[in-house]
């Protein structure tokens, strides 16, 4: 949505919550899908702008453990997937 | 603020004050009700749905104030029925459940950002809000402070500071409930200011949740105060416990511990219900002549009281480990473990502890599928919840595996066959699990994604008060709405068994077990056996195994116990060495009617054990889906599915069973 008007060729596509190594830190941009997981998301302080860490994951790789606002949160990687970050 | 005193005069007797309990999940709100008001005074569901509906009442300076206890909610646009009640409560739009007159809403303070989002909507709402925030002493080790006064002049409401297991802050809340009671809702929060600055390509509740954010995140500027956080021991057990290797050695360990006790320290418990069940049925028995009355109250109703009572440690148990878990939030952290194993076969990480459960006893693990928020997950677990090879299956595979299976070398020199047959058979139950959960998930309970987006609580101490409550609510909700109707299937079955009545055979040496063993044959049972022997043949069996099968509708492990007696051994205890001996001898030497060919042989005795794995015999089970579910039609397509699952396991085990032993 964020590249909206934009040619997406003229933009390097923005990594997503999913690509970020465990340990490190980004910060949120945007939000995509318009469904009520995308919403869950938001609703759990997900927002733009917002600094999220990847503290780190389950044995087999998914979900992964997020630290937003002081808390823990878990979720997948496809729903982490929706969440675009910069570094 | 905090402090202000009752200030409604009159309405010391009049209707009772109506406050409802509100706030993000592993917040401390069960604590806080605890606190409130004790022991609920009424447990149900609402009307409707399967969400629990907790009240309490209790008393403050000459007021009664009724408590409800809403469910856990992280929103006000509701994503669960969970949360839709919450919703349907807060506007006064709940049949039978009165307006409240005041919202609570327990926000946990080491997490106030996130639990203001939800307090934020409530106020929307329009009713007099307060804010209990709990946790403060763990806040205050994590560096966090928090300005009390500056939150509530900047809310609009009154912020009361809870620690609910010591008791601080209880009569603080008690006086702002009576004052917010009589006074003017809080303003609503001004969000349209920041809605300008959303990207309009978002959609409307999404920019909503975005600008509440912003909101937030502007109301706490200097309210909260965050210093760096001591190194507590707590966060040296969460490096310990979140690491990749030693967290998951640590969580094996955890659940065989939990699991291996459900069943091994259950087990005397139980033995001493039979026991006891026991000794009263001998009571009855020398105290009343014999005849059908006597019989109805020892075979019909103390049979079914027992089948009922023995689940109890079990369920009690189960709940016991639950509670610790969820206080200690490493409930959450097993369902993040296990959620990649299975999502694959369309479950979710919650439901592991229920199907683990399950291997015990399908009914705690059925029960314990209530922490699962998502009703589809809910569902789906709960359906396949009763493949998983339960302690009540055991009896059964030993006895047939005893009899029947020889006892060779398979493979490598140390792995006997008996071990490996046990061994299929548990798997046998994990794999068409697996396969039900795959095939439904994909059909009837095809649909979106189902989000599993959850917090990770901090590591705390359980509380005992909340404990000891999970407990006794399993209990009672168990004993209450299951038992009366478990009772009554005891007393069909017998009745069933003992009727009609047919002349004993007379002669000079008919014993006492010829003459039970009779009677059961010329029983509707017994009929009911001959009229479905074409539909058991192709299993392999003959019409007093299928009539043993129909006996153990109310719970598998009879069946053994009823072929003791149809091949007139009488009343045996299998589970006795020197009753096991006999059946297995009895077992080995049935021939077919007429003719001198063995009923029992390998491919028989496997093709009843796969039936018995797969198969619903259990009437408690059944009775607990419906409970579970509020609706009979899902323990009656569990009955259906496994009767045919268990059937056509049954028919190829037998017929390839054959075809290779000859």
């Amino acid at each position: 949505m964020k590249l909206q008007g934009a040619s997406p060729r003229d933009v390097p596509p923005m990594p997503s919550l999913d690509s970020i190594p465990v340990g490190s830190s980004a910060r949120v941009t945007e939000v995509t899908g318009a469904d009520a997981t995308s919403l869950r998301l938001l609703e759990m302080g997900l927002t733009p702008g917002v600094e999220v860490q990847i503290v780190g994951t389950a044995p087999l790789g998914c979900p992964v453990e997020l630290l937003v606002r002081g808390y823990h949160l878990s979720i997948r990687r496809n729903e982490a997937a929706r969440i675009a970050v910069s570094a | 603020m905090p402090h202000a005193a009752a200030t409604s005069s009159s309405a010391a007797s009049a209707a009772p004050v109506v406050v409802a309990l509100v706030g993000n999940p592993n917040t401390g709100k069960s604590t806080l009700f605890t606190a409130l008001a004790g022991i609920p005074t009424r447990i149900g569901n609402y009307p409707g749905v399967t969400v629990e509906e907790k009240v309490g009442r209790f008393r403050h300076r000459d007021h009664t104030i009724e408590l409800i206890d809403l469910p856990g909610a992280y929103s006000l646009v509701p994503k669960s029925p969970d949360e839709e009640v919450a919703v349907r409560v807060l506007h006064g739009e709940m049949n039978g459940v009165a307006k409240p007159d005041v919202v609570v809403v327990v926000a946990d303070a080491t997490n106030l950002v996130r639990n203001l989002y939800l307090a934020s909507q409530v106020i929307e709402v329009g009713l007099p809000t307060i804010i209990a925030l709990t946790l403060t002493d763990l806040a205050a080790r994590k560096g966090i402070t928090i300005d009390m006064e500056q939150l509530a002049a900047r809310l609009g409401c009154p912020v009361v500071p809870v620690v609910a297991p010591a008791r601080q802050g209880i009569d603080q809340l008690g006086d702002a409930i009576l004052a917010a009671a009589t006074a003017a809702p809080p303003p609503r929060p001004d969000i349209a200011p920041h809605l300008a600055a959303v990207d309009s390509s978002y959609t409307p509740p999404a920019r909503d949740a975005i600008a509440r954010y912003a909101w937030i995140d502007r109301l706490v500027e200097g309210v909260i105060v965050r210093r760096p956080p001591l190194p507590t021991v707590s966060e040296r057990i969460d490096k310990v416990l979140t690491h990749r290797l030693w967290g998951t050695i640590i969580f094996a360990a955890t659940m065989l511990a939990i699991f291996s006790s459900i069943f091994w320290l259950a087990a005397p418990l139980m033995d001493l219900i039979s026991g006891a069940v026991d000794a009263v049925a001998g009571w009855v028995e020398g105290a009343l002549p014999e005849g059908a009355i006597r019989s109805l109250l020892v075979d019909g109703v103390l049979a079914g009281v027992g089948g009922v009572v023995v689940f109890l440690p079990q369920i009690a148990l189960l709940f016991l480990f639950v509670a610790v878990l969820e206080g200690c939030g490493y409930l959450a952290r097993a369902a993040y473990l296990m959620d990649r194993l299975l999502v694959g076969v369309g479950l979710s990480g919650k439901s592991f502890i229920p199907l683990l459960s399950s291997f015990a006893c399908a009914i705690p693990g059925i029960m314990a599928a209530r922490t699962i928020e998502n009703r589809r997950d809910r569902l789906l677990t709960i359906l396949v919840a009763p493949l998983m090879s339960c302690s009540a299956r055991l009896p059964v595979y030993l006895l047939l595996t005893a009899a029947f299976v020889p006892n060779v070398a398979v493979g490598f020199g140390w792995l006997r066959l008996p071990a490996v047959v046990l061994a299929a058979m548990y798997a046998v139950g994990v794999v068409v699990a697996a396969i039900v959960a795959l095939v439904l998930s994909r059909t009837i309970f095809r649909g979106p994604p189902q989000p599993f987006v959850m917090e990770l609580p901090g590591w705390r101490w359980p509380q005992v008060g909340v404990v000891l409550e999970r407990v006794r609510e399993a209990a009672v909700s168990f004993l209450k709405n299951a038992g009366t109707l478990i009772v009554a299937v005891s007393i069909v079955v017998w009745a069933l068994g003992s009727y009609p009545k047919v002349p004993p055979p007379e002669g000079p040496n008919v014993t006492e077990a010829e003459i039970r063993g009779e009677a059961l044959r010329q029983s509707f049972l017994g009929r009911a056996g001959h009229l479905i022997e074409p539909l058991v043949k192709p299993l392999g069996w003959d019409w007093r195994i299928g009539c043993a099968a129909i006996a153990s509708f109310p719970a598998r492990e009879v069946v053994l116990g009823t072929l003791g007696v149809i091949y007139n051994l009488g009343d045996v205890d299998p589970g006795e060495e020197e009753g096991a001996t006999q059946l297995i001898r009895l077992l080995k030497n049935a021939t077919w009617d007429g003719t001198d060919r063995k009923v029992f042989t390998l491919p028989v005795a496997l093709s009843i054990m796969v039936f018995f794995a797969l198969c619903a015999q259990c009437a408690s089970t059944l009775v607990i889906i419906g409970k579970e579910t509020g609706s009979w039609i899902w323990p009656t397509v569990t009955f259906v599915y496994m009767t045919v699952l268990a059937w056509l396991g049954a028919f190829a085990t037998y017929q390839i069973g054959t075809m290779i032993l000859g």
